[in-house]
């Protein structure tokens, strides 16, 4: 295994093919301890294919990889100890209670029993949640369900998260909100992968890979992004680097 | 009632069963299983029963009395044993249903003008069939007794004496008597009420679970258009099973429709409705797969199988049930089957059932059309 | 194996199940119901013979042929009808069981000590009833028969006849109730346990969770040890709720151990919750998972032993009915129950069982794999 100490998450030629399709295509990158890893791409572009493999729910193709110094192929299972995965649709349970919930992923992760009293305590107060703990999640007013998960994938401490489009569906206050508290897990040292396809979002990424029919089109900061993707237009933002990118390979 | 809507509307459900085409072929697979199981392997008939004997007494009634019996259909003596003990072992191992043990002076005793016992075992564990054995054996016993009585008076010097009475038993509409002539009528129903109620019961229920019942009710849709939507590929479901099993009843095991085909498909038409807006009213009541499942087995599929004359006869329950069968669709269209199948009815006799059933679908199409209403469809 | 999670997926599935005040409701007033129809349907005892009867003879003779008849307790003269066609239809409609015709030189026949015809029509369709009734119809004759040539031949009459001593065994009264009713208890068992267990991961995988559950540390098999257990306690409890029917209700006796019974429905659980888990992995809807589990329901039911008898059928089915659980609990339930027999007699189906069920559910545990691709 090719880890340097400071590489959280690494990927060589990663490949994931359904049937004859291929949705990842020998992908290679790495991210760093304590980075906000941006992980760009359309829509069906390959980011929930990677990110699923690399959280262990469906195994890839061929290459290889490693999360937190465990291989994805061979460590699934040790992976999941120290990683926190938000997916893209709501995967928490609507008849439980936001209380139950966090209760149950406790015991999932066992955490030990002493300490669940606290964590649901923080927990509750960054999700803002306190009021609505014991009300069915499926009942709680629009918008509220939604902080939950990312409540849910942090209860285990862990040190690598993974965020799936975090931010779909949800209103640029509650949005600004996330961010800034994403930028201080950064600052404790927690690594954050995330995808999104809104350009205004991936300022705050360190990093940033761009992603392309299951290839990597771009990588860099997202200076350095616009500065390849768009030469001679200073104007020129994210948006602008995403579009000409995506349509060059369209060619 | 639009027809460019309701053409969306069934072409979406049509995508739904096609997409998740185990659903589809296993609603194909369970009728196939059924009819092969029931006209292959399941029977409720008795005869050939396995017969052992200990004949202690060894004369020349006793031979007669065994010779008669294993020429009579329904028993079958497989073997003469020489002790009691092992004539138990036989039934105790499940090998023998019935052991006869005839006493040694049982000719003497006859000769005699006594009464000749004869113990008799059968094995009971099965009621059904040890009452019809059971029964067989009174019957044969007395018949014989008959011809001793006959035999003595004639001893007696009178003329030649014949008994006053022969009854002349002819049996109507299932001349074989063979159970699977009105089983695999029977497993239509069942068929019908699985691919019809069953199946349906979850497809309104998964529209609320999915939240996609908010976006029905956000489009131009009408509560009727929804129903007919979802009833039509069951429907046609239904209906081909109907007719594999149909199909295959005759072909393997030669039970025959005697009645009319096109009252078949009317009647059959008619109850698949009724299925199907039951299944529907039930999805929409609960609104919960998990729920709608429990209570479409509950409702649907246990009174079909065993309210329904399909093989537990109503006559024999108890009269708080028997008033139940009556709100129980399948045992109008069981009637009505038994009806085409089995006595040759045609539509003069069968046309009360069949109103039954119409009145039934017309009770809950319109009850299940208010709630959706209600709901704001 | 961590017994905090599985702790905490158990409460869960609790919480779950009890949440919605209708599940409570099905879980729990279901199996008595089910087992209150189903133990008064499933009867084959002949009480009433309803007969249509033509009488063109209305002679004494014939009034006490059909006194003869009604004499059984069993036949009831429900329709006197005047012509042939009136009894037809009467069959046709299916409102007597047996049609009977008196002809109209009924009596003068047995006068002249010659035999008389009577015509009688059975209705045929439910073949094992009409077997039945054609036995006792014999049965009255023969005793008319006898009766009359009493009267008619005023004389001695102690001939020697056969004396049929018949006993059934096991079941002196041929009571259908105590054949069925243990059947029913493990019917109910099997129909709930595969059916819930089936339903229960296929609804995480509908609702999304199971993919946050995977990117969880939680072990496959503790997963499907966390789901089984509160389907093993329900299926339990209910076994207990049925079981008090059938003996207070029902009034059948339980003769034999009622650890042991509970010992033999634990290991019969085994097969019922690994198909149902089997199920689980091959299914993506509830839907499907429904229709899979009825596949699997109906030949467990029909190729058990439970209503159609497995010496009836053909050898290929009866060797294809070992492979069936509910064929071994049946007769460990039956002989428990009836029998009061105990492992000394049962254990060949206990091992059989604890073979199938060892089987079915490692097979299934293999199957499941914690991935969704």
């Amino acid at each position: 295994m090719t880890l340097s100490n400071s590489n959280s998450i690494f990927v060589e030629n990663l490949e994931k093919k359904f049937g004859d399709f291929t949705a990842v295509n020998k992908i290679t990158f790495s991210v760093k301890k304590g980075e906000i890893f941006g992980f760009l791409g359309a829509n069906g572009s390959g980011k929930s294919t990677t990110i699923r493999m690399l959280c262990g729910i469906i195994t890839p193709t061929s290459g290889t990889g490693s999360v937190a110094g465990h291989d994805i192929v061979t460590e699934p299972e040790e992976i999941k100890h120290s990683i926190g995965y938000m997916s893209q649709k709501f995967s928490l349970y609507e008849d439980l209670t936001p209380y139950e919930n966090l209760r149950f992923y406790l015991g999932v992760y066992s955490v030990p029993p002493s300490e669940w009293e606290e964590r649901i305590d923080w927990v509750l107060n960054i999700t803002r949640l306190r009021e609505e703990k014991n009300r069915l999640t499926k009942e709680l007013p629009p918008g509220r369900p939604q902080r939950l998960p990312l409540g849910c994938s942090l209860l285990h401490k862990p040190d690598v998260l993974f965020l799936d489009e975090p931010t779909s569906g949800v209103d640029p206050i509650t949005r600004q909100h996330f961010w800034n508290f994403i930028q201080q897990l950064a600052r404790e040292g927690i690594t954050v992968f995330v995808t999104t396809h809104y350009m205004d979002e991936a300022r705050f990424c360190q990093r940033i890979v761009m992603i392309n029919e299951g290839s990597i089109v771009a990588s860099g900061s997202p200076a350095e992004i616009i500065a390849a993707a768009c030469p001679g237009k200073p104007q020129a933002d994210l948006n602008d680097a995403f579009i000409t990118l995506m349509t060059r390979t369209d060619n | 009632m639009n027809p460019t809507r309701l053409k969306a509307l069934i072409r979406k459900e049509i995508y739904h069963l096609v997409r998740d085409y185990r659903s589809l072929y296993l609603a194909f697979a369970i009728p196939l299983i059924l009819i092969i199981l029931f006209g292959y392997a399941l029977s409720l008939d008795v005869d050939n029963v396995e017969t052992v004997v200990v004949d202690y007494d060894k004369s020349e009634l006793s031979r007669d009395f065994i010779s008669k019996l294993d020429a009579s259909p329904y028993f079958h003596v497989a073997g003469n044993l020489v002790r009691t003990k092992e004539a138990i072992d036989y039934l105790d191992r499940d090998t023998a249903a019935v052991a006869i043990i005839i006493p040694p002076d049982f000719m003497k005793n006859i000769q005699a003008d006594r009464d000749a016992p004869l113990q008799i075992l059968i094995e009971g564990s099965d009621p059904n069939f040890a009452g019809i054995i059971r029964g067989y054996l009174t019957a044969f016993t007395e018949q014989y007794n008959q011809k001793l009585l006959l035999s003595f008076l004639n001893r007696q010097g009178m003329e030649k004496i014949s008994p006053p009475v022969d009854g002349r038993i002819r049996i109507w509409f299932n001349e074989d008597l063979e159970s699977r002539n009105f089983i695999i009528p029977g497993i239509i129903a069942i068929i019908i009420m699985i691919v019809g109620a069953l199946l349906t019961s979850l497809i309104i229920a998964r529209e609320y679970e999915n939240g996609t019942m908010e976006t029905i009710k956000s489009l131009p849709v009408k509560a009727g258009e929804l129903l007919l939507g979802k009833a039509f590929p069951y429907f046609f479901i239904g209906l081909t099973d109907v007719l594999i099993a149909m199909l295959l009843g005759q072909l393997l095991f030669g039970v025959v429709m005697k009645g009319n085909f096109f009252l078949m498909i009317i009647a059959t038409s008619l109850y698949l409705a009724v299925a199907l807006s039951l299944g529907l009213f039930i999805s929409t009541v609960t609104k919960s797969q998990l729920i709608a499942n429990q209570v479409a087995i509950l409702t649907t599929y246990l009174p079909s199988v065993l309210l329904s004359n399909f093989v537990f006869p109503i006559v024999n329950m108890p009269k708080i049930l028997q008033y139940i069968t009556y709100i129980v669709p399948a045992r109008y269209y069981i009637d009505i089957l038994g009806g085409i199948y089995l006595r040759n009815t045609g539509f003069s006799h069968l046309w009360p059932s069949m109103a039954v059933l119409m009145f039934i679908f017309t009770l809950l199409t319109s009850l299940n059309y208010l709630l959706l209403k209600k709901e704001g469809l | 194996m961590n017994w905090l999670r599985i702790k905490e997926l158990v409460r869960k599935e609790f919480i779950q199940l009890f949440r919605d005040k209708r599940n409570r409701v099905t879980l729990f007033v279901a199996p008595f119901i089910q087992m209150l129809v189903f133990g008064y349907v499933v009867n084959y005892d002949i009480r009433n013979i309803n007969v249509a009867l033509v009488d063109h003879s209305y002679t004494y003779e014939s009034r006490k042929l059909v006194d003869t008849f009604e004499g059984s307790n069993i036949f009831h003269i429900t329709h006197y009808a005047t012509n042939d066609d009136q009894m037809e239809e009467l069959l046709l409609r299916g409102k007597v069981d047996m049609g009977i015709k008196i002809g109209p030189d009924f009596a003068g026949t047995i006068r002249k000590g010659q035999t008389a015809s009577i015509q009688i029509i059975a209705d045929g369709s439910m073949s094992n009833m009409a077997s039945m009734r054609m036995a006792y119809t014999a049965s009255v004759i023969e005793k008319f028969n006898l009766d009359t040539i009493r009267e008619l031949y005023p004389q001695q009459m102690s001939y020697g006849k056969i004396d049929a001593r018949i006993r059934t065994w096991y079941n002196p009264n041929l009571d259908s109730q105590y054949f069925f009713v243990p059947g029913i208890v493990a019917f109910l068992i099997m129909l709930i346990s595969l059916l819930l267990t089936s339903i229960a991961i296929i609804r995480e995988k509908e609702a999304g969770t199971m993919e946050q559950l995977i990117v969880t540390p939680l072990k496959a098999s503790e997963l499907i040890i966390g789901k089984t257990i509160p389907y093993i306690i329900i299926s339990l409890a209910q076994l207990s709720a049925i079981i008090v029917v059938a003996i207070y209700w029902f009034e059948i006796p339980l003769k034999g151990s009622i650890i042991l019974l509970f010992f033999a429905a634990c290991l019969f659980l085994l097969s019922t919750l690994g198909v149902g888990l089997f199920i689980s992995t091959i299914s993506a809807t509830q839907q499907q998972a429904m229709m899979t589990t009825f596949f699997f329901i109906m030949p467990f039911f029909m190729l058990s032993g439970f209503v159609f008898p497995i010496a009836n059928m053909p050898t290929f089915v009866q060797w294809l009915t070992y492979l069936n659980p509910l064929r071994y609990f049946l007769v460990i339930i039956r002989g428990i129950f009836l029998k009061g027999v105990a492992l000394e007699v049962l254990w060949p189906q206990f091992l059989a069982l604890a073979i199938l069920g060892g089987l079915v559910f490692s097979g299934a545990i293999l199957r499941f794999k914690k991935r969704l691709d």
